[in-house]
């Protein structure tokens, strides 16, 4: 049940090459007609951002992978190409075996549905069947701790309880490669705690991790190797170790202040 | 098909989320045909009797089948075209296969389709006596309407996602279309002209489905083989159209939506 076809990659293994990407930056994003008739006639305006600029990345199965930078770096362009929801203008990309992006925790939740119509509709869209949604429906409930509010529409839920019911679902899913941005941030430190114990599981049993996130803490504790972004492109790929003093430095925030 | 559970739960959330909370919940979706037959049964059968066919008093029959079709028709590229952006949460988010956002909302639009063509057909089929083996060709018409109508909603989906001009123009394209259907007329009674026929009967790509379907069930008739020649190209070339050109210009969607 791959959810990628890609030539030549191992489960688990991610491969980017000379990877390229550039966003037009316009307010409506939908072209109109006249500009299709006109052609390209609009002049003026921001140019194309180039959110990655030939990025290349090997990540063997089993890896734990931080991508830090500052904002706009690159780092959700990468995962969205990561994921397969964004093509490339150029370059390769290629994730093996079952991808599960947390990109956006909740994203796609029909809000007038229980949290439990949620759950198949969640499991469905990545490829689940019911029987298999059903096998895994008692620990993702157990997980999001919603108790009986599982019954009743999420529009009722807390943002808390929201996020908590799309962090449950993703990780049973049965990840190869988890590409997850952000999203840890959510629900209590007791909640915080219980993703990252979840996440070292699915590591243990082999899957590949991608983590984008602003705290220093969470990578150097999750991830083995962490890559640095910049205005797009990659400034460095290596241990942690290395690459979190690295990653200080760019931002100018004190390194002690950082140190565990 | 490991999807196909997923375009099942597409379904039903496409059937229930629009008027859930509402008192007659998914009754709704055939409030609406049904209404807008009453009131064309009233205008064209009562009010106005267009040239229809042979028998005047069975005239109301010959045009609320024809009706049925159109609404199917035209509520499934109406509903569809909005629909990736409706649904863009998911398709910024999520990877999975795109193309069955408008296939539920046409599904949802066969569900209320076959509703209402279930409650007529007995009625006609009674009153007519036209109860004939050519109604078993009735599968065969209906699928390929299906498809033809897929085929056309998938393609503007993606093509409103990117270009934002095409579902005003289709709603605005729809009303002289509908008017120059044979749904409250039959070519032959309202015009002798060979190319005004050719136009209404052949240019018109829902012409020929229309008159297959009331073939079937009013007239109680096979349908002409070119009739049947034509739906079953016209569906093969608009599903394979639609699925072609959905496939080439999904890549952007997540951008663009």
């Amino acid at each position: 049940m791959s959810a990628r076809l890609d030539d030549g990659v191992r489960p688990g293994e991610i491969v980017l090459e000379h990877a390229s990407r550039a966003f037009s930056v316009r307010a409506d994003r939908g072209r109109s007609l006249k500009e299709l008739l006109i052609g390209r006639a609009r002049a003026g305006g921001p140019p194309p951002v180039e959110a990655l600029k030939d990025v290349s990345l090997r990540i063997e199965p089993g890896e734990t992978v931080g991508i830090v930078g500052r904002n706009g770096a690159g780092k959700s362009s990468t995962l969205r190409v990561l994921s397969g929801i964004v093509p490339l203008n150029s370059g390769r990309v290629a994730c093996g075996g079952q991808v599960v992006a947390q990109l956006e925790l909740g994203a796609g939740f029909g809000r007038d549905f229980s949290g439990r119509e949620n759950i198949f509709l969640n499991g469905a869209l990545h490829g689940l069947v019911k029987e298999q949604i059903e096998e895994r429906m008692a620990a993702i409930v157990e997980f999001s701790e919603l108790d009986d509010f599982i019954d009743a529409p999420v529009a009722t839920y807390s943002s808390g309880m929201f996020l908590r019911l799309g962090f449950a679902i993703a990780a049973h899913l049965d990840a190869d490669v988890l590409l997850i941005d952000e999203v840890l941030a959510v629900g209590d430190e007791a909640f915080q705690r219980k993703c990252e114990a979840r996440i070292a599981e699915q590591i243990a049993a082999g899957a590949t991790l991608v983590l984008v996130s602003h705290d220093a803490a969470l990578i150097e504790r999750t991830c083995r190797r962490v890559v640095v972004l910049d205005g797009g492109r990659k400034i460095f790929d290596g241990p942690v170790g290395e690459g979190m003093p690295f990653y200080h430095r760019l931002m100018g925030t004190p390194e002690e202040v950082a140190a565990p | 098909m490991a999807y196909r559970y997923l375009f099942e739960q597409m379904v039903r959330r496409e059937l229930r989320q629009k008027y859930k909370g509402s008192a007659l919940g998914v009754l709704w979706y055939l409030v609406n045909p049904l209404v807008l037959m009453g009131a064309y049964y009233l205008m064209f059968g009562i009010i106005f009797k267009v040239a229809g066919p042979d028998q005047p008093e069975q005239y109301p029959l010959f045009l609320l089948i024809g009706l049925v079709v159109w609404i199917f028709f035209s509520q499934s590229l109406l509903s569809s075209a909005p629909s990736l952006l409706e649904h863009g949460a998911l398709v910024r988010k999520a990877r999975f296969p795109r193309e069955s956002i408008p296939a539920s909302v046409v599904t949802v639009q066969l569900v209320t389709f076959v509703v209402l063509l279930a409650l007529l057909a007995p009625v006609t089929i009674a009153i007519r006596g036209t109860l004939d083996p050519a109604l078993l060709l009735l599968p065969l018409v209906l699928a390929c309407l299906f498809a033809f109508v897929l085929g056309l909603a998938l393609a503007v989906s993606v093509l409103h996602a990117y270009f934002r001009d095409v579902a005003p123009i289709l709603s605005a394209a729809l009303l002289p279309w509908f008017f120059m259907s044979p749904i409250f007329f039959e070519p032959e009674s309202i015009t002798q002209r060979a190319t005004a026929r050719f136009v209404l009967e052949w240019v018109n790509p829902v012409a020929p489905f229309i008159g297959s379907v009331r073939d079937v069930i009013y007239g109680g008739a096979v349908p002409q083989a070119a009739d049947l020649g034509y739906i079953l190209v016209a569906a093969t070339l608009a599903l394979v159209g639609g699925i072609v050109l959905f496939r080439r210009m999904q890549g952007e969607l997540a951008v663009v939506v």
